[in-house]
């Protein structure tokens, strides 16, 4: 899947989503892992990735204490229709105070980027080679928006 | 009434930019169907049984002239001379080309509208009192809080893929006629002890398949934390709200659910952060919107507390009774226009009627016009010295039946003919009834009286609500209809109780005739029908209506 971020695309994302069949390889740095595999870790005690994957029914609120050591943060959008993600989006950067990526995966689609940039989202795993033109005159298209804590994107 | 700031207009402006490439990218199969659909839902447009329909947003159903004339037009250029206006005071056409929606849309722009979250899961437009800011029972005039709810509503980025739609309607007065008990949310504007103005918030009311009236979720929320709490609200909803089956995703279904305490504690432990984190306005914003909903000019002359025509021309005097209410200045009338005559289908206007009712509005009414959820319009501030002229000038358009609030002012769902929802016809409902009692005097005899008509459960005619309620269903291929009495939408707000078992198409006219012939017998003097129903239930009608004839 096509990575874009900050309106450019990544190549080579060092990035790797294990579920929760799969075992975790020793190497630690660029593991994404769902978001019950992440607090089950925690509560045994066990060494965790570094990135985590948050499904729409998750409650995002248990992984406020971990924010701080997390490098990535996927939230998941299965179907586009489906906005859970936004109001997870939203809370884990506006309300924890996450810094780091916080990523789109699933369904996403040129003409919903804009709306999940201001919901805090940075980065996009597009479900396939989204059209750059077309998307930075979607995410400029508006220049005033009736919602000023949901800023437009600056990436743009 | 509101007028757009530069910044609404460029980003109304950069909506139908939006729009017509989106369409221009579905034709060159470069959006496929599916997400077209969700898009062009997101911009009012349907795809019904025979066609495209557009819905246009008419914000808490306050239209200036200028407004509804283009409405008029864009009924006569793009559609086939007619428009319907909607339960939920808004307008819809049944006949669009797609190519020519992006034009429609301009057409809208140009006039400060557009057709913005009129369908989708997302916040509908928020619908109020019609009579705002011309009666007297107000505690405040509500539009400006309206204006600031569609703003803050307008694409906001969280919540525009609800798990199913949203609908919210404020009242400013005691006397709720914005049905505020059954909607997602309910606001009603009410005075503290120390004279401070907060809004009573209700939650979780709603019709459709399975009604409910909204419990309070908060007595006496301060104004000033309006937009911040129906973001906590919302976001709740967003995030626990059922997606998994399309008929329990509606707010009422999780409040139900989880209790209204527990729904209570939700909202507030959200609230408590989001308060602090999520949008809100100043008094400045706020009071610079109150600004721009000033009250009609006083009248000088307060002698003339009555047209004197209602003496000497009988006709005019039942229109005058029936069809205006008392405005806050005795020197004027509100005016209801009725769109319920037997010539058209309930709710509908022709582009001619459009444009006349708008020349009207600019000569009698200070360039006003509101939309109502029962599906009428209303001229808010006409003088008593011209209401006469203005009465002439309406019957020529076919538009002053004097029937506002009785037996064929009925509110109609568009049903089988044009939606593709419904199970079964609501028109030749309407007209049979229509046709059945046509006697103008014998319904001012009966006195207020609300027949509501859904061709389906999801009760886009409120069946629920209605005096006499009608839901069309489909067994084996043919229409029945299951009769509901007792309902009501304002302040004591009911459910409707079944009569009995569904009557053949054929038999509605009868049915209702039965009906009313129990409540004649029943009735008290000056009782109306909601009245004698509280006190002798469904029983007595029941057994008239279902009774073998010897």
């Amino acid at each position: 899947m096509p990575l874009l971020r900050n309106n450019e695309i990544i190549e080579n994302d060092p990035w790797t989503f294990f579920d929760d069949e799969q075992e975790l390889h020793s190497d630690w740095d660029y593991a994404i892992v769902t978001a019950a595999r992440f607090l089950q870790l925690a509560s045994d005690g066990e060494q965790l990735p570094d990135g985590v994957r948050v499904a729409p029914d998750d409650d995002v609120h248990l992984l406020k204490p971990y924010i701080s050591q997390l490098k990535l943060i996927c939230i998941s959008f299965p179907v586009y229709t489906d906005g859970r993600g936004y109001s997870h989006a939203r809370l884990v950067r506006q309300r924890f105070g996450y810094k780091g990526e916080l990523r789109a995966v699933g369904d996403i689609r040129e003409d919903h980027i804009s709306f999940m940039q201001r919901s805090g989202i940075n980065a996009f795993d597009c479900i396939s080679m989204p059209d750059l033109t077309l998307l930075k005159q979607l995410i400029t298209r508006f220049e005033h928006t009736y919602q000023p804590s949901y800023p437009l994107s600056k990436l743009g | 009434m509101y007028h757009y700031t530069e910044h609404d207009k460029a980003f109304v402006q950069a909506r139908v930019d939006e729009f017509s490439d989106q369409v221009a990218r579905y034709e060159q199969g470069k959006l496929d169907e599916d997400e077209f659909k969700q898009l062009r839902l997101r911009n009012g447009l349907y795809y019904q049984r025979h066609a495209y329909m557009l819905r246009v947003a008419i914000p808490y159903g306050v239209l200036s002239a200028d407004q509804l004339h283009q409405l008029g037009h864009i009924a006569d250029t793009y559609d086939k001379g007619y428009g319907h206006f909607t339960t939920r005071q808004n307008i819809q056409y049944n006949w669009p080309e797609l190519q020519d929606v992006p034009k429609i849309l301009q057409d809208l722009a140009d006039v400060d509208m557009h057709a913005i979250q009129t369908s989708g899961n997302c916040i509908r437009n928020t619908t109020t009192d019609p009579l705002a800011g011309a009666v007297a029972d107000e505690i405040e005039d509500p539009r400006p809080w309206c204006e600031l709810i569609r703003q803050w509503s307008t694409l906001h980025p969280e919540f525009n893929w609800l798990p199913r739609k949203f609908k919210i309607a404020v009242t400013g007065s005691k006397n709720d006629r914005a049905a505020v008990q059954v909607h997602d949310i309910g606001l009603r504007l009410v005075k503290n002890e120390n004279d401070e103005t907060g809004f009573e918030v209700l939650v979780g009311g709603g019709l459709g398949r399975t009604p409910h009236i909204g419990s309070v979720i908060n007595s006496f929320l301060p104004s000033a934390d309006l937009l911040t709490y129906l973001n906590a609200i919302l976001r709740v909803y967003n995030q626990y709200g059922r997606r998994d089956n399309l008929y329990k995703a509606r707010i009422k279904i999780l409040v139900n659910a989880m209790g209204i305490g527990a729904f209570k504690d939700a909202v507030e432990t959200e609230w408590a952060n989001s308060k602090h984190e999520d949008d809100s306005f100043t008094t400045e914003q706020i009071d610079a919107l109150k600004a721009q909903f000033p009250s009609a000019p006083a009248i000088d002359d307060v002698a003339i507390t009555e047209p004197r025509e209602i003496h000497s021309n009988p006709l005019f005097n039942q229109w005058y009774q029936s069809n205006t209410r008392e405005h806050r200045d005795p020197g004027r009338r509100i005016v209801f226009v009725s769109l319920k005559s037997a010539d058209a289908p309930a709710g509908d206007a022709t582009g001619a009627q459009m444009q006349a009712v708008a020349k009207i509005a600019a000569q009698y009414s200070e360039s006003e016009i509101r939309t109502t959820h029962e599906q009428n319009l209303v001229l808010p501030h006409v003088k008593i010295s011209q209401l006469y002229e203005l009465w002439r000038a309406l019957g020529k358009q076919k538009l002053a039946t004097a029937n506002i609030g009785k037996l064929s002012d009925m509110i109609v769902c568009p049903g089988l003919d044009f939606c593709s929802l419904a199970n079964a016809g609501t028109h030749t409902i309407y007209d049979q009834i229509n046709t059945r009692f046509d006697d103008i005097d014998y319904q001012h005899e009966l006195g207020d009286i609300s027949i509501k008509i859904s061709g389906c459960m999801n009760a886009c005619g409120h069946h629920h609500v209605g005096d006499i309620g009608i839901l069309g269903v489909e067994k084996g291929g043919v229409e029945w209809y299951q009769l509901t009495l007792g309902g009501h939408a304002g302040n004591k707000a009911a459910i409707g109780k079944r009569l009995g078992k569904a009557i053949p198409k054929e038999g509605v006219a009868d049915a209702i005739e039965k009906i009313l012939a129990t409540f004649i017998e029943y009735r008290s003097e000056e009782e109306n029908f909601n009245t004698t129903f509280e006190r002798i239930g469904v029983e007595p009608f029941k057994e008239h209506v279902y009774a073998i004839a010897a």
